[in-house]
Parts: structure tokens; sequence; C-alpha cells
């Protein structure tokens, strides 16, 4: 088992409801590979720095996962026969220091996702702490907006 | 003997702040390595040691594969959108 990082980026033609099916269904090609999903991460509708496929803007998702290197050539063949997705990165972490980077973004990842969980539950206390938050709410905003169709 | 020393002496600041891992979705932090084009600084012009501009150039390349960093800047996108997509 090898730890690996996709970044998926998938159309923003679509409803919020056909994204969250979209990541879901590129989540399951993963497991379906016998790929044990870390965590995810997820930027939200982001702006392109270049059109790709003549969009703009693209909804960005992150998988952290660990999955046996033979399966990888499967999961991006599935990838590219996947219209929904403009874009795939996949990025592996091999050397003892990679793997301790990727435990590192993995713990990132978990805590950004409660920080979005707890700020969808009381969203005035989130307003009142300072500076720091100044840049995280522009990040912030967007999970917990995609988040609440998947919990309904 | 005035142009001995004509410049500040340069050093490389990832070796000062002993980054071991460079990650390419922190966009904002390629940013010292990128020129005003999104083109690849030179190490002669940013003093990175070896090591560090070897790990910066492969993280902007995926950055770049990644959408998060355009690969050319156009005259037309230089005027309309400014540094600032780069958080």
């Amino acid at each position: 088992m090898r730890k690996y990082e996709n970044l998926v980026i998938v159309k923003p033609t679509l409803t919020a409801e056909e994204i969250q099916a979209s990541v879901k269904a590129i989540e399951e090609v993963i497991t379906s590979n016998g790929g044990e999903i870390a965590t995810t991460d997820t930027m939200g509708m982001r702006k392109l720095a270049y059109p790709i496929e003549k969009n703009e803007r693209g909804y960005f998702h992150v998988i952290y996962y660990s999955v046996a290197p033979a399966s990888i050539t499967e999961i991006e063949r599935r990838f590219r026969l996947n219209e929904e997705l403009l874009r795939f990165v996949t990025i592996k972490y091999d050397t003892n220091r990679e793997v301790k980077a990727w435990n590192d973004l993995v713990e990132k990842a978990n805590k950004k996702a409660a920080m979005s969980a707890k700020a969808a539950e009381t969203p005035a206390a989130t307003e009142t702490p300072v500076v720091e938050e100044a840049a995280a709410p522009v990040v912030e905003e967007a999970p917990v907006a995609e988040a609440t169709p998947a919990a309904e | 003997m005035s142009e001995k020393r004509k410049y500040k002496k340069r050093y490389c600041k990832y070796c000062e702040a002993k980054v071991d891992f460079m990650d390419y979705k922190e966009v904002g932090a390629l940013r010292f390595s990128l020129s005003e084009r999104y083109k690849i600084m030179p190490r002669r012009l940013t003093g990175n040691c070896k090591r560090h501009q070897d790990m910066i150039s492969i993280v902007i390349k995926r950055a770049r594969a990644a959408a998060l960093v355009p690969y050319t800047v156009t005259r037309k996108a230089v005027v309309t959108q400014p540094f600032e997509n780069l958080r």
C-alpha cells in the first residue's frame, strides 16, 4: 500500500447535488479498487488559472488515500473515462519525508473539515476571532455551502 | 571597488525556514519563486539553493497541471487580472 493524493476538478456546469454525486462516484472508484480513503478536502468552486474545455471555473476536491501501486493505472483509466472531470492530478508520496508530509496534510484536512463542521453549527462564533481568520472564511465558506446539500 | 558588492548577499529563504516539503495547493507560498508572468524565477535571482529550487520547480509544475497557476499569461490577461488570484 502506498500513499497517494488525488486532486480532481469537477465541471462547474453541474448542480450542487450532481457535483456531490460525481464526487461520491469518484471516491467509489478508489474504494472499489482496494483503496482506503484517509480523508478528503473540499476546496470548493474556484476560478481556474486557465480555461479547461472552455470552463472558467471548477469544483476542486482533494482525496488522500492509500492503495496498492498496481491499482493506480486502473483508477486513472476510470478517471479519464469520466466526462464530468475536467482534470485530475495524482501525486505519489513514497519516501519517508513525503509520507510524513502526507500525514501532516491528512491531519490538516481533518482539522479543516472539523472546523467547517463547527462553523456550520455556530456561524456567529466564527466571526469573532480576528486577523488570522480573515483569510480563512474565503476558503471555508464554500465547503460549508456545499456541505449542506450532502447532509440533506 | 564599489562594483564589487552591488547587491545584497543572497541566501536560500527555504533553507532559512527549514522547508522540507512543499504543497502544490498552497499557491501563495509559490509566489516568491514566480515572476510576474508566472515564469519560474531562476536561482541566480532568487538565491534558492539547488535542492529547494528542484523542489519548487516540481511543485510549480504540479500546480500548473492542476490549473492553480497559469502556464502562460497573455498581454490581455496581464491587464485584466493582476497577481491577486493567488491568495
